[in-house]
Parts: structure tokens; sequence; C-alpha cells
């Protein structure tokens, strides 16, 4: 997949709807339920054995870089809004996008000790914010910050579209730093709300897709 | 998880519990006052044999069956009683003098913390009833602990109290399926899960918990397992009379409970038959399992004893003569220590 230079600002970036996003082609990513015997503790790995986990099944991805910002747009089919929480058993919907933090990261363990994993989370309970999330293996994960990932989500007739985005060219500890004209591994993750899912519980893409940052100025959409 | 170092506990004599819930308030004046926390009640006591709060949780999973995690459910807060909302505004300043009264607002609730209160079991005239109160045991295997998968729940290595650590925890409520005695609250406005702490701000400074400081009927003791020379130790170790709520859920709590005598029951001719308890015994072994019958059985024992004029230490230490040796050590008075909120 590739990520298109687009000369836009960060706002539009963020605006699902915007004409750079409009004339960008999307990207039908399939995903799977993470396996219930990789679930990090014995409780959750009982409570789901033999359940079906990863209720969302494909999700269609965008990605557009505007020299500093680097930006995806994930839009999937979900009848039910989950965007707050209303009871105990009440889960929002959630995605993330996930980068190696270094190059041989992986991305199905959630990193392991010194390859940590580099994700953008992304809420409905929240959803003009994002958090900024390191792992160094299956249950590891813990927030680096909560401002550097920006990120906005729109429910409509029965689909998400959500906009994660951040700057490129970040310095801190655990984070992906993308450089234009070259590629990167990338992965995606959807929790369904309606389903429970949280934590590990989810729907993902696998191993690392391919994401070729175009150089900046490279022409592409405008 | 390494064992912690020493464990708190606490114990529980059901023979002097009088239902006042003034624990309840005490806790809940202390602790679960903030946005969020309206519907959490830390400390609860129910009326035995009852549903309980939440509705049923005996029958919720979770915990450990032979070692291995049971699945558990997830308590919405209907069951757990919700909190209702009244029209106090409307009552206290609404200038409507006599004609406004205190109602529920809303939707008329169909369960509340304390529902089944005083309904109890059996069939008159051998009806029951006693009280449970009900706090976190802080168990030395605490399932809430090894579900979550953020490791922000904690025991603590020095005094064994279990505590969620809000900065590490997302929300994620696997601890509240895992706890099978459903002692653990989420809270919507923090988004994080919140329980019972038993009150370490205040055992750090030497002074016992709220609830058994504040207890009227002298029903809880507060202290360290391993303190030989103190009424935990005594009870719990030495006596055997306090024993833990269905120790089969596999946790292994440390609050324990001296369970309830009660008067004998009457044979079908109205004559009381000294041999059977108006509590049938096989209702305390599916609270507390087969360990009842020689707790009750040693308290008999000692209150015989006691009847014939013979010393008891097991007897005096549960009258508790002395207020304060009741608290393991934690006498402090709560007055005496200048509080500051961080």
């Amino acid at each position: 997949m590739r990520a298109v230079y687009a000369s836009a600002e960060l706002d539009s970036l963020l605006d699902s709807e915007s004409a750079p996003w409009r004339a960008q082609a999307s990207e039908s990513i399939q995903l799977i339920g993470t396996p219930a015997g990789l679930q990090p503790t014995e409780a959750i790995r009982a409570s789901y054995t033999g359940k079906v986990i990863g209720a969302t099944t494909s999700v269609r991805v965008r990605a557009l870089h505007n020299g500093d910002v680097l930006a995806f747009r994930l839009e999937w089919e979900d009848p039910h809004e989950d965007n707050a929480l209303l009871d105990n058993d009440s889960f929002p919907d959630a995605a993330a996008i996930a980068l190696p933090a270094v190059a041989d990261a992986p991305l199905v363990l959630m990193g392991a000790p010194g390859k940590p994993v580099n994700a953008w989370y992304w809420r409905a309970d929240e959803p003009n914010s994002a958090r900024h999330v390191t792992a160094e293996g299956l249950g590891t994960s813990r927030t680096l910050d909560v401002d550097v990932v920006k990120a906005r989500g729109v429910w409509k007739e029965g689909r998400w579209n959500v906009v994660i985005a951040r700057a490129m060219n970040v310095t801190v500890p655990g984070a992906a730093r993308i450089t234009p004209g070259s590629d990167t591994g990338f992965g995606v993750a959807i929790w369904e709300g309606s389903h429970k899912e949280r934590a590990g519980i989810k729907a993902f893409s696998g191993d690392w897709k391919v994401l070729t940052i175009d150089p900046t100025h490279a022409g592409g959409a405008a | 998880m390494e064992a912690s170092k020493r464990q708190l506990a606490m114990v529980m004599d059901l023979n002097k519990c009088i239902g006042c819930q003034t624990c309840t308030i005490a806790c809940k004046r202390l602790w679960t006052r903030d946005e969020g926390m309206e519907y959490m009640w830390w400390n609860t006591v129910n009326t035995q044999p009852g549903r309980g709060t939440p509705r049923d949780w005996e029958m919720s999973g979770g915990g450990f069956e032979n070692g291995v995690a049971k699945p558990g459910k997830l308590p919405t807060r209907g069951e757990f009683g919700d909190a209702w909302e009244y029209n106090h505004k409307d009552v206290f300043y609404g200038g409507k003098g006599k004609k406004a009264h205190l109602e529920i607002q809303g939707t008329k609730p169909e369960w509340g913390p304390n529902w089944d209160e005083d309904q109890g079991g059996g069939e008159y005239p051998n009806s029951y009833y006693f009280y449970l109160p009900r706090i976190c045991n802080h168990c030395t295997h605490p399932a809430c602990l090894e579900a979550c998968p953020r490791k922000a729940i904690e025991k603590n290595a020095e005094n064994g109290i279990v505590t969620v650590n809000e900065d590490s925890c997302r929300g994620y409520r696997f601890c509240m399926e895992a706890c099978p005695y459903k002692k653990i609250y989420f809270n919507q406005a923090a988004k994080v899960s919140q329980k019972c702490i038993f009150c370490f701000p205040r055992i750090e400074q030497g002074v016992a918990n709220a609830c058994a400081r504040q207890c009227p009927g002298r029903v809880r003791f507060v202290g360290y397992r391993d303190d030989v020379n103190a009424p935990i130790y005594k009870l719990v170790d030495k006596w055997k009379v306090a024993i833990p709520l269905h120790p089969e859920y596999g946790t292994e709590p440390n609050v324990f409970y001296v369970p309830p005598l009660a008067p004998a029951a009457f044979d079908e001719n109205g004559e009381i038959d000294e041999s059977r308890s108006r509590i049938p015994i096989e209702y305390l072994e599916s609270l507390f399992g087969p360990a009842v019958n020689d707790s009750l059985a040693t308290l008999k024992t000692e209150m015989e004893k006691s009847r014939n004029g013979e010393k008891s230490e097991l007897i005096d230490l549960l009258i508790a003569y002395k207020w304060k040796e009741m608290f393991g050590g934690f006498d402090k008075d709560p007055a005496t220590i200048e509080w500051v909120k961080s």
C-alpha cells in the first residue's frame, strides 16, 4: 500500500471527508480474530477459548502524508455505534494502527523485549483524541503520551470513518520514526464494542503489511 | 506474583453483626463519593440466605476451579443495585412544605444493594437469617490480579493489600469478571476499575479500617495474619473458628468469618430440638465449606466453658472487652492525625 503525498493541513487530513481523502483509493484489508491461546492471562484465555474473537472482518484503509504527518483513514462497517460507557458491560468501538519501532519487531506478539511495537490507538468514547502506545510483548502495552497522536472518528449510516495521524519524525523512545521515500510495515486492529472486544480481544490484520511512503512533493493527490 | 512478606487480614464475627450498615456508610463517606462512584459500596452487608450484591453473585463464576481460572460474569450496575436518584432538592429546598415527599426519580428500581434485607430463609417457626458483611478479600491468590492483562492490580509486598493502579488500568474489566466475590466496580467517569483498598492510607498511619473502627457491634478484628499475640492469628490459626467465605473459589481470602450460631430448631411438635440449629448446617457448609462444623463445635464448647465459670480465651476474645485490642496495633485515633489529600 502507498501513503501518497498530499499538500494538506493537519485539519484537512483529520477530516475523512476532505478532498485529499476523497481523491485517494482505498485498499481492503482482511482481519482475523486474535487467537484465544495468545491472550496474556489465563483468565482471558479461559473466557475466550471456543468463542468467536474479531467481529470485524475487513477494513478499508487509505494513507496520506503531508511531509510532516502520516495519516491513516480506516473505514469499516459497524451497524452498532458503541461510543459511550453506558454500563459495566458496555465497551467502546476502537481502532489502532501498529508500526514497528525497530525493523524486526514482531507484530503478532505485539513486540518483544527490546523490539517494541508502536501503536496509535483510537477509542470511540474519546472520538477526537488518541493514545500513543508502546508494547514489547503480549500484555505489555503502555501509554507513551496522549497528545502526539491525532485522531478523529465519525460514525454515519452504519460505518466508522476514523483518521489516525501522527508526525512522522518524533523522538519519543518506543515511537516508530517514518521517513518519506521509504517503506514501513504497518498493521490494523479493530475492536467491536458490542461484542465486548477490548485489550487483546480484537480483529487484526495479521503480520506486517508494507506501506510505501511516497517522497515529499512526489506528485500524488493534490 | 511473589508472596507478600506479611498479610493484613480481617475477621468478622457474624454472631455480633446487627446489619446496621454503619460499616457501609463509614466506607461510603470516606472512599466512594467521587463522580462515577455513586453506585459503589465497597462494603456491603446482605441478609443471608439471599441473592446478595451484586444480585446472585455466588452464581457468577470467576475464581479458580482445581487451580485453573474459571470464566466469570461481568455484573451490571443494575445487578449491583445502582444509585437511585431522589428528589432531594424538591423536598429540602423546594418550598413545598409537607406536600413534597422523598421519591425515587426515573424508572422504578427492581433491585438494590440491600434489596432482600431481612427476608432470610426457612419456614416458620424455623425461619432464620443472619447478616453477611463483605469487603474485598485481599486474596492471597487474587483472581483479579491474575486476570488483568496490564498488570494494573498490585498486591502490596509488605502487607498483602490488593489495589488497582489507576494509572495502569484501562478499564478492560477482566478483573470484574475474574473476581468470584464480585467486589470490583467500574467507574464510568474515571474509566477505571475501583475496589476496597483496605483503608491503606489509614493502616499506614496506624489507624484501623473505617468499617472496623466504626462498627458499633465490635464485629471486626484487624491485623497481621502472623501476629501471634493478636486476635487474627488466635481466631484463624490457633482456635480455627474464623474461616473464609467460599474457600472453594480458590483465591484464599484474607477476610475470615466466625460463623453464626443460632437458636435450636423447633421440631414438628413445636418442641425445641437442641440437636439442630435454626440455621441448617447444609446452608452454612455451602457458604464456608466443611470447616464450619469444627468452628461451630469449638464455639459451643468454649461457650459452655464460659457459662460454667471457666476462663475461655476464645470467648473473651470474641466478646472484645477491650475495643482497641481488636485492631492488632492499628489502634490510633484518626482524629489525632493530620490527614493530607495528595
